[in-house]
């Protein structure tokens, strides 16, 4: 039992205060919450690493009467990934809101987003997991809406409405749960649930949420409208973290919870979907005119790599294989979630700059800004897949595990989409280092690109060279888990 | 055995759906708001439902508290929708003037 | 034998008027008999909580669910009439029989939806399960610090989703700070009114702060005193207090945080004596409780009086007066 668990929640959240209480400081307070915060999550991750799983129930009351925190190396590598983005956006950001009319409330509610972030990859209990989903979406909205354009209210509406429909259905889910085993605590209900229509009806209903508010193809829609017109901070920690804590709830169900449930046809569709986003999603990214929705786009096709992943991790059999594949897929997902930050990091310094992000229009761009289209190209090599990148790592076990079994549809897919990948990312690039360059702004100072660099180094070089640790750190807790 | 617990767990799973349903029909703000309230007041019964434990009985008090939190949740949810849309309905917006001017 | 079968009738009763309502109300073309339709519904509701034995969300449902829900839908109404016009066009544009083809397939996919819950709700409670929360809850109540066992759960056992919840209505308020402009109309108020309001004022605040003090050990506490409380600050509204008697900004981003602020604080205190976060010390558990209730009551409040307004109080009416008054000099 130890308060750390409750360390990067509490941070933010107290921060949030204070930039609401001192407007006038809010930026270096939020500075120094993010930067505490990830100090925090480092000293979790070691004591994780050297001890095992950790855990805490609130208020020190016994297990299920009170809520549990747990931090495992899954949730442990989430939060330090979280963590570390949130850092780089909320320097990036001090520089972008520092002239907005809304920047007395865009403190207090990045922070409050940033809090549901953490709080959710530390939850361990169903009805705590809805109150925080809650949290993330609804200051996901507010913070979307404050790009303060028609076309960010417009989109930030329908994201609400999608939203509180995603929650319904988990929180509908959780009845049924408690109906039959009348416990919310996710460790004490995973020795207890057994296949049933309780379960399999409630598992439809939570996932189904889930993946509403994970955008996956099908039921993506919103999400292009909502990334591209947000700020370009928050859209870097929507698409880099929001949806991917949703999809890393879904896995920690399905891995945990459902376990007993899982038929091999459910997670074929979570497969199956997972490909036609890899597809649909770089298609739309090959020929969409704007930078930012360029992005979007990308993320809707690279969370159906973690879908595409995560379909292969469930039928696995437990041993070696599939904490290999486990491993793989947790790469990936950290690598998106620099590379995606990276990349509308530097699609925020473009607007900026060039008062636009048209991408026929940014000719000759990349001179003028050069470290942000250094950054932009580094975060290429991490969204394609190529060497020396963490997503590298993953695809190639990813092949591996599916050639050998004979799965050769599925490398087809993966090649079709890294080729795509590349397609979309040499667009922006070929036109940026173009010849005859458009006249821009002059940038202020060299400083405002070092966050969006330090992103896109991360998923190219740290966590491709680093890669072997992530395998290494997640096999400390292949003993663990929830159960 | 009294049939309360199955009439109004009927009851509730019936409200549920028809809310998802008009959310579903419906395209505009208000009317889709009040069919997500509707749907969602379907859940929370399904809670309270759960919590019933017979005549005389003491109910779950759990099921009774996470009802308490999922209704502000939801009046809340409901605000910020609305003010939204309010925001889209105005003739003009202002162009964002760079003023300095703040509570601070 | 007889009064079995008179409450066998009342619930179906209840429980058919409601679906019934809830159908008009949401599959209706007429949005503010739509509205009214949901308010009946809501005091229908909470009706139904009455008798299922749940006297604290029946309080609730009626103050919040039913009747703030409600006024905020009918304020909004008459800003969503323009929005119907954008929307024909839509769907003039839409291909209708894809359109009917995908309302058929939403239909029956959503009615199988149903059909699964009740199957899975037949299943019933698990004999096996050890132990579950509510006689934990019981257990334990004694050294809760008060006697209420929802507002044990609220404020005590699960006082975690409650300090997440706070910052949800903070998350929300801001939201209406940052976007919102204030939308009362201003009616010039009749004398009336005026005494009404006189009256219950004072009144509306003198329940609310009753509620709180009450839910130690019945029905009633932060959430519903809240709810009473921002009653009244409707009421100043509706009255032509264009402020609702809210403070400043910076009075009110205070107000606003009050709850947070006394919860995270209550809650880190005891850490540095090595207890759990949120853990209270014996014996001081109702008074840490009664205090973070006040301030979330007032948190509450605030919050739900903004969410009517919908924008940043508008400065009171006096300061042109002050500025002649100024240029006189």
């Amino acid at each position: 039992m130890t308060n750390l668990l409750v360390w990067p929640v509490l941070l933010s959240l107290a921060a949030a205060l204070g930039t609401l209480i001192a407007p006038s400081n809010a930026a270096r307070i939020a500075t120094v919450a993010a930067a505490l915060s990830l100090w925090s999550v480092l000293l979790l991750l070691s004591a994780v690493i050297a001890e095992g799983p950790q855990w805490l129930i609130l208020g020190g009351w016994p297990q299920g009467l009170g809520i549990a925190l747990h931090a495992d190396p899954l949730s442990a590598l989430f939060l330090l990934m979280s963590a570390a983005v949130c850092l780089a956006a909320t320097i990036f950001a001090r520089r972008y809101v520092e002239h907005s009319r809304y920047r007395s409330q865009f403190w207090p509610l990045w922070l409050l987003l940033q809090t549901a972030i953490y709080a959710l990859l530390l939850a361990a209990d169903l009805f705590n997991i809805y109150v925080t989903l809650e949290l993330l979406g609804l200051s996901a909205v507010t913070l979307s809406a404050l790009g303060g354009s028609r076309a960010a209210v417009q989109a930030a509406v329908n994201y609400l409405i999608l939203g509180l429909l995603g929650s319904l259905l988990f929180l509908a889910g959780i009845a049924l749960i408690y109906g039959r085993y009348a416990s919310l605590d996710l460790q004490l209900l995973a020795r207890v649930v057994e296949p049933g229509p309780s379960l399999w009806v409630a598992m439809a209903l939570m996932t189904a949420g889930l993946v509403l508010k994970s955008a996956l193809f099908p039921l993506h829609f919103w999400l292009p409208a909502v990334h591209a017109n947000a700020p370009a901070p928050v859209s870097a920690v929507l698409s880099a973290l929001v949806v991917k804590v949703a999809f890393y709830l879904i896995m920690r169900l399905w891995l945990d919870l459902f376990n007993p449930a899982v038929m091999s046809t459910a997670a074929d569709l979570f497969g199956v979907f997972g490909a036609l986003a890899i597809v649909w999603g770089s298609w739309q990214a090959m020929f969409t005119a704007r930078l930012k929705l360029l992005a979007a786009y990308s993320s809707i096709a690279q969370l159906g790599y973690l879908f595409l992943f995560l379909s292969l991790v469930l039928v696995m059999p437990e041993g070696e294989d599939r904490q290999l594949l486990l491993g793989a897929l947790v790469l990936f997902a950290l690598s998106h979630g620099f590379a995606k930050s990276a990349l509308f990091l530097a699609a925020g310094t473009v607007q900026q700059y060039a008062g636009h992000d048209r991408i026929a229009e940014l000719r000759g761009v990349a001179g003028q800004l050069p470290l942000t289209f250094f950054s932009l190209g580094l975060a290429g090599v991490a969204l394609i897949g190529l060497p020396p990148s963490g997503s590298f790592l993953a695809k190639w076990q990813l092949l591996s595990t599916t050639l050998l079994a004979g799965q050769w549809y599925w490398v087809a897919v993966v090649v079709v989409g890294s080729l795509m990948a590349c397609v979309y990312m040499f667009r922006v690039l070929s036109v940026a280092f173009g010849e005859e360059g458009v006249a821009t702004q002059r940038i202020h100072s060299r400083r405002e690109e070092l966050p969006t660099l330090a992103l896109a180094v991360t998923a190219t070089l740290i966590l491709g060279l680093g890669g072997v640790w992530v395998w290494r750190v997640l096999d400390v807790g292949a003993a663990g888990g929830l159960g | 055995m009294s049939s309360t617990p199955l009439l109004y767990g009927l009851c509730a799973v019936a409200l549920f759906a028809i809310g998802l349903l008009g959310a579903f029909l419906h395209s505009g703000l208000l009317t889709r708001l009040l069919a997500v309230n509707v749907s969602g007041s379907g859940v929370l019964l399904l809670f309270v439902v759960l919590a019933y434990q017979g005549a005389g009985q003491r109910p779950d008090p759990v099921p009774h508290a996470l009802v308490l939190t999922g209704l502000v949740v939801a009046v809340s949810a409901t605000a910020l929708a609305l003010m939204l849309g309010r925001w889209l309905q105005r003739p003009e917006q202002e162009p964002e003037p760079e003023t300095e001017q703040d509570q601070e | 034998m007889m009064d079995s079968w008179l409450f066998d009738v009342v619930d179906a009763l209840l429980a058919l008027t409601a679906v019934v309502l809830a159908a008009m109300s949401v599959l209706g073309s007429d949005q503010k008999r739509s509205i009214v339709l949901f308010i009946a519904f809501g005091l229908l509701l909470s009706l139904i909580w009455a008798r299922l034995q749940a006297p604290d969300l029946a309080l609730a449902e009626a103050a919040i669910g039913a009747g703030l829900t409600g006024a905020l839908l009918l304020s909004a109404l008459p800003y969503s009439t323009a929005e119907k016009g954008a929307c024909r066009q839509q769907r003039a544009w839409a291909d209708i029989a894809f359109n009917r083809a995908l309302r058929g397939l939403a239909a029956t996919l959503i009615a199988g939806v149903a059909i699964a819950m009740i199957w899975a709700l037949d299943d019933g409670r698990l004999q096996s399960v050890p132990f579950t929360v509510s006689e934990q809850v019981f257990g334990h109540l004694p050294h809760s610090g008060v006697g209420n066992p929802v507002t044990a759960v609220l404020l005590n056992f699960r006082a975690y989703d409650t300090l997440l919840e706070l910052a949800v209505l903070l998350c929300v308020a801001l939201g209406i700070l940052a976007l919102g402009q204030p939308s009362v109309p201003v009616v010039a108020p009749g004398p009336v009114l005026v005494l009404l309001v006189g009256i219950l004022v004072p009144l509306l605040v003198l329940m609310a702060g009753y509620l709180l003090w009450v839910g130690a050990h019945a029905p009633g506490g932060a959430f519903q005193g809240g709810a009473v409380l921002a009653a009244a600050g409707v009421l100043l509204l509706l009255s032509g207090h264009r402020d609702a008697w809210l403070p400043g900004p910076r009075l009110l981003a205070a107000a606003l945080g009050a709850g947070l602020f006394l919860f995270i604080g209550a809650g880190a205190a005891m850490t540095l004596s090595g207890a759990v976060f949120l853990e209270y010390p014996e014996g001081w558990a109702g008074a840490i409780i009664l205090l973070i209730e006040a301030m979330a009551l007032l948190s509450i409040a605030v919050t739900l009086v903004l969410a009517y307004l919908g924008g940043p109080p508008a400065p009171s009416p006096s300061p042109p007066a002050r500025h002649t008054d100024v240029e006189g000099h």
